[in-house]
């Protein structure tokens, strides 16, 4: 479904990927992981569209992205809910979910998508008439979440949805990504918390200083020497 | 006292017709981030379109508003689709390069009407200019009364659009995070345009509807350009309800100062009101409502 071919990103001249390749198949649950400053919210902007890769490609349902305009991956079936989730302060959270919803597709379904997103989260039900510049920290993740599948996508982009939650949230925000994919919805998550992210996805990236350095299943990554040590501090 | 309530309802009829004009601003400082400083001259080019449409086709000014207004909307969406938009992302010296090119737009705009229509006042006279109706001992006039309901019937469209169809809370979502929008699929380059012929059209319905009790000249545009920004600050940047009282408030300050200080110094008070914003409530009337 996503390919991403051999990427090469840079920030003005500083280079931050070097040939990153990974692949979502349809229907996956892959997670990108590591530390701060590895280039995952890199990955994601490029394949959005918000930067473009100076090498290789990105190939997304046999289409080449690499000059599809960054608002056209949304029509397409690409939802990204960025890092530090990016809502519109200023607008309720009713409106925040209805702008998740823009291309016409996800416009003709937008009641429907609606009840789904309460039902999910019936917290946001909750404060639907609430500035989103006015919840609180979890509450605003639910909300950029819930944004992103108002799109109904084909691929899910999570950047670090987990960031900054108390812990029983993180556990409530991975039990409904796991549901989500179980819609068939497919999911590609950057998290930095590596022992959820592992024991939930079907297959996992590592990203070190902008090189992809290891992949495979999740459970086996769990018992990789090497992530042991660095990521899980065993 | 009579004199205080004609000097509060001149005052408020006119904040209404100047709202309309800065709320075009701060509709595009929302989504551009920057100050249009041609807005002034888009309200004189405005009133020119309405002055030609009265004078030599005998069109009614209120009826001009048909065509003044889509004239600039289409105005303003070739101004930036082909001049400020074709800037940014370029390297200059001058990090405030837009605003440079916005003073340059004014000047193009004003020399272009002073080379067609020539330096001297113009005036619209319709078979209403100077008449009034008189609510118990206060005299009205009928063009600054019919002024004020349309400015307002506009703003409150302007809200309903803002509000309630995709393409206005497509404008409010790109001036909060562009690159949010982005990844929403707005077309926030298309978005830019259509703001900036929203505003450039909410400029030239001022214009308008001042017409009929306002002297016009090439130079205008400079009082107009003030008073949107004071409005706009007086507001708090980017609201447009703020942009509403601000406008009222100013009306209002500018007729008191008329009447019981002086004539002259009416643009004064604007002034001293927009220092003691600044200093004293910085965020504007926005700030306000929030907390
Ligand atoms: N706008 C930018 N300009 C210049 N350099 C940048 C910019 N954004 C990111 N970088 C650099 O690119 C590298 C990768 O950054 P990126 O944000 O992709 O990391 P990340 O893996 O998402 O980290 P984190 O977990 O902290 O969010 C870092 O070295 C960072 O300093
Ligand atoms: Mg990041």
């Amino acid at each position: 479904m996503l390919k991403v071919n051999n990427i090469d990103v840079y920030y003005g001249e500083v280079q931050a990927l070097w040939e990153a390749s990974l692949e979502v198949d349809e229907g996956e649950y892959v997670a990108l992981l590591g530390a701060n400053g590895a280039g995952k919210t890199t990955t994601l902007n490029t394949i959005s569209g918000l930067l473009r890769p100076k090498k290789g490609n990105i190939e997304f349902l046999g289409q080449d992205l690499n000059h599809v305009p960054a608002y056209k991956t949304a029509e397409m079936g690409i939802a990204h809910v960025p890092e530090a989730r990016r809502l519109f302060p200023e607008m309720t959270v009713k409106e925040n979910l209805i702008m998740g919803s823009l291309p016409q597709k996800a416009k003709n379904k937008r009641k429907e998508s609606i009840d789904w997103v309460f039902a999910l989260f019936p917290r946001l039900e909750e404060r639907q008439r609430q500035e989103a510049g006015t919840l609180s920290g979890g509450e605003q993740q639910m909300l950029a979440i819930g944004r992103g599948l108002m799109l109904k996508p084909k691929l899910l982009m999570l950047d670090e949805p987990s960031l900054g939650l108390a812990p029983f949230l993180v556990d409530e925000v991975f039990k409904i990504i796991k549901k989500v994919n179980e819609e068939g919805i497919t999911i590609l998550l950057v998290e930095q918390n590596v022992v959820h992210a592992l024991t939930s996805c079907t297959k996992a990236y590592i990203l070190e200083n902008g090189r992809i350095t290891l992949q495979g299943k999740g459970r086996d990554l769990l018992n990789n020497e090497h992530i042991k040590e660095v990521y899980l501090g065993i | 006292m009579s004199l205080f309530w004609q000097t509060l309802i001149c005052g408020l009829l006119l904040g209404g017709m100047y709202a309309l004009i800065a709320i075009g601003m701060t509709l595009i400082m929302g989504v551009m981030k920057i100050i249009n400083l041609a807005h002034g001259a888009l309200v004189m080019v405005g009133m020119y379109v309405t002055y030609v449409c009265f004078h030599y086709w005998g069109i009614d000014p209120y009826a001009a508003l048909f065509i003044s207004m889509p004239a600039l909307f289409f105005l303003g969406c070739l101004i930036q689709k082909y001049s400020i938009n074709t800037l940014i992302g370029k390297e200059s010296i001058l990090p405030e390069n837009q605003v440079l090119l916005t003073v340059g737009i004014m000047l193009v705009l004003t020399e272009t009407m002073r080379m067609i229509f020539g330096s001297d006042y113009k005036s619209v006279h319709t078979s209403y200019t100077g008449s009034s109706f008189f609510v118990g001992d206060v005299s009205v006039s009928i063009p600054m009364a019919i002024g004020f309901v349309i400015a307002m019937v506009f703003t409150y469209a302007l809200h309903i659009f803002l509000t309630k169809s995709d393409i206005g809370r497509s404008i409010r979502a790109t001036a909060q995070d562009k690159e949010a929008a982005i990844l929403m699929g707005v077309n926030a380059n298309k978005i830019t345009i259509i703001t900036f012929g929203l505003g450039s059209a909410l400029a030239a319905g001022g214009g308008t509807l001042l017409i009929p009790i306002y002297y016009l000249f090439p130079d205008i545009g400079h009082a107009f350009v003030a008073k949107s920004f004071i409005i706009t600050i007086l507001g708090g940047m980017g609201s447009t309800m703020g942009a509403l009282f601000g406008g009222l408030t100013l009306g209002i300050a500018e007729s008191f100062g008329a009447t019981y200080i002086s004539m002259g110094l009416k643009d004064v008070v604007g002034f001293v009101i927009f220092i003691i914003v600044l200093l004293f409530l910085p965020g504007g009337f926005k700030s306000l409502t929030k907390r």
